[in-house]
């Protein structure tokens, strides 16, 4: 029934147009062209805007890379010099450490709060729908800005501050909490904070994913006298290689641009004493300065940087698509 | 499944990260209405007075007022810009089969891909050519350049599940282009703006690095860099800046509260297409 009015449709829509073809004595071609015409009109106002603020800054930004400046004006050609002096001397211990910190980060968040978000939401998939509560309750810290979560966990953690009194009281430690001045810890505790934040994310990403899996399969593995762990680990995991597959380039891409927490919390120096730099901050600390001294930057060497870590993230970012569409592929035939 | 023996070491999980949540954020909130010495002494206990002085003090005295204003000013128009240009540009990407389509998508969802904030050299400079710095329009044309990607991807997609039929009988009661776009499709891709404007109201309310960059004029500052500031500034009000932190958590606390039904509904509605 609805076929048919459809190619009805379709029909007198032909035949209108080749009525309209005909009587205005038009080629194809300038129709089509008047289409395009048309089209422009709404395409060009989001074109322009993304063009402009986007697609060109980030384009110059590349190029600027090879480019000598001075404060925020090129001076002259400069090749591949940027690209050198950011390899050299001081500046290639602090690219070195500020990588290690975002591989670091990449891992721990790759590793604890997606296998956490896993656990949670095959929980909360088990359970069925009477708690969806939780699932609404652990995204809750998603929403929030990094800089009111790191600003809280700052207050909370500072000596003297409610996490020491809650570690006495409890007995757990009768040590000053010093975790954020302490370059040992300091990483760590940002990525913890990382992880409060966002596991809501991994939970949501694995729900849908759980939800996607025809029923029968696990009513199979039950049948068969699997435990609910064993379901999850050899049933169900191999069928949410797609959600992996998400949350992996997911990961990289917000670990590797890392900026709002360790700003909020340890200042644009990245303290204590650099433990906390990530690439972004040092970009940043680059281009635009370290807080409070305007004017000391080397725009040249942040623009190399961020060549670098764009041509990384956007590389490594294919591979991976590629890479995950044909397990997926593979898993599917 | 046999889940009888994982009930219990799963409830602790459960009860255990409800609480890792719940008591920062308790904390938080009595916080508000304590002294710094009652904040010291005993950060768990009630405060002895429920005192609004503090958020008074915050609202008033630290700007709290103008800096919400500003977030609020940033956010609606960043939305409204997005939305209504990815509207109008889903239109053709969507409705016609012509080839140029696929690299025009193509080009515009690029944008997904690329880490923004790598840019944010060159869009200094240019805010600055344009007269754009200190100014909410640039950070709500920057907010919109970065947003629509996204909002083009989402759009496009539910607006090709729209039946040629709604297209049809609008043209046959005479209606033009914007007026079949606005008057009949976008009322049928409902689910899809509301997706947009949800998630391009976090992003954008949240962020901290564009303001950080762009905004210098302390009344101009939006609420994520006021909250910033204001930090730095009143470091030992511990009362003052526990009701800084929870003013600027109210607003989107309340839109989840009211829209993460809304969210489960538009992604349903989705899945029944």
């Amino acid at each position: 029934m609805k076929l048919a009015t459809r190619s009805q449709a379709d029909q007198e829509r032909t035949a209108a147009n080749h009525v309209a073809a005909r009587s205005a004595g038009r080629p194809r071609s300038s129709r089509s062209r008047r289409l395009a015409l048309r089209s422009a009109g709404f395409l060009i106002p989001a074109a322009a805007v993304y063009s402009v603020f986007l697609v060109y800054p980030l384009l110059k930004s590349l190029i600027g890379s090879l480019f000598e400046w001075k404060g925020f004006r090129t001076v002259g050609f400069a090749g591949l010099e940027n690209f050198e002096r950011l390899f050299q001397g001081r500046n290639l211990e602090l690219l070195t450490a500020a990588s290690a910190h975002n591989v670091m980060w990449f891992f721990a968040i790759l590793l604890v709060q997606n296998i956490l978000g896993l656990v949670i939401a095959y929980v909360l998939f088990l359970r069925g729908p009477r708690y969806s509560f939780f699932q609404a309750w652990f995204f809750f810290p998603a929403i929030l800005s990094p800089v009111l979560v790191g600003a809280l966990w700052k207050l909370l953690l500072a000596p003297g501050g409610p996490m020491e009194w809650l570690l006495h009281s409890t007995g757990l430690s009768q040590e000053p909490v010093t975790v954020l001045g302490d370059s040992n810890w300091a990483l760590s505790i940002l990525i913890l904070v990382d992880i409060w934040n966002w596991i809501g994310l991994p939970i949501l990403v694995f729900m849908a994913g759980l939800h996607a899996i025809d029923p029968g399969i696990f009513e199979a593995a039950r049948l068969d006298g699997a435990s609910a762990s064993r379901a999850l680990w050899e049933v169900a995991v191999p069928l949410l290689i797609p959600s992996v597959s998400t949350l992996t380039i997911l990961t990289f891409i917000n670990s590797f641009s890392q900026f709002d927490l360790v700003y909020i919390m340890q200042g644009g120096q990245a303290g204590p004493n650099g433990a906390t730099d990530t690439l972004v901050t040092l970009f940043y600390r680059l281009a635009f300065g370290a807080t409070g001294s305007v004017g000391i930057n080397d725009v040249g060497l942040a623009l190399a940087l961020g060549t670098l870590l764009f041509l990384f993230l956007v590389a490594v970012s294919l591979i991976s698509l590629r890479y995950f569409n044909r397990r997926s592929a593979l898993t599917e035939g | 499944m046999k889940h009888g023996i994982l009930r219990l070491p799963a409830n602790i999980l459960l009860g255990a990260w409800t609480l890792i949540i719940a008591v920062p954020m308790y904390i938080m909130v009595v916080s508000c209405f304590k002294t710094t010495q009652e904040i010291y002494s005993n950060p768990i206990a009630l405060p002895q007075s429920w005192d609004f002085g503090n958020f008074i003090d915050a609202w008033v005295r630290a700007n709290f007022d103008v800096y919400t204003l500003n977030s609020v000013l940033v956010t609606v128009g960043a939305v409204v810009l997005t939305i209504v240009l990815a509207a109008l540009a889903s239109f053709p990407l969507s409705r016609l089969s012509v080839w140029w389509v696929t690299p025009v998508l193509a080009f515009f969802l690029i944008g997904l891909m690329v880490p923004v904030r790598l840019g944010s050299v060159e869009m200094f400079v240019l805010m600055k050519e344009l007269g754009l710095l200190d100014s909410h329009v640039g950070l709500i044309l920057v907010y919109a350049a970065i947003r629509l990607p996204f909002a083009i991807l989402i759009m496009s997609s539910f607006m090709r599940a729209v039946p040629k039929e709604f297209e049809d009988a609008a043209r046959i009661d005479g209606a033009g282009d914007l007026r079949l776009l606005f008057n009949v499709l976008v009322p049928q891709i409902k689910p899809a703006v509301g997706i947009v404007a949800i998630f391009t109201t976090i992003a954008v309310w949240n962020d901290f690095f564009f303001p950080l960059m762009f905004i210098f004029d302390p009344d101009l500052r939006t609420l994520p860099l006021g909250l910033a500031s204001f930090t730095g500034e009143y470091s030992t009000n511990w009362g003052l800046l526990f009701a800084g932190l929870t003013i600027s958590t109210v607003p989107l606390t309340f839109a989840y509260v009211i829209l993460s039904r809304q969210v489960r509904e538009g992604v349903g509605a989705g899945g029944i297409k």
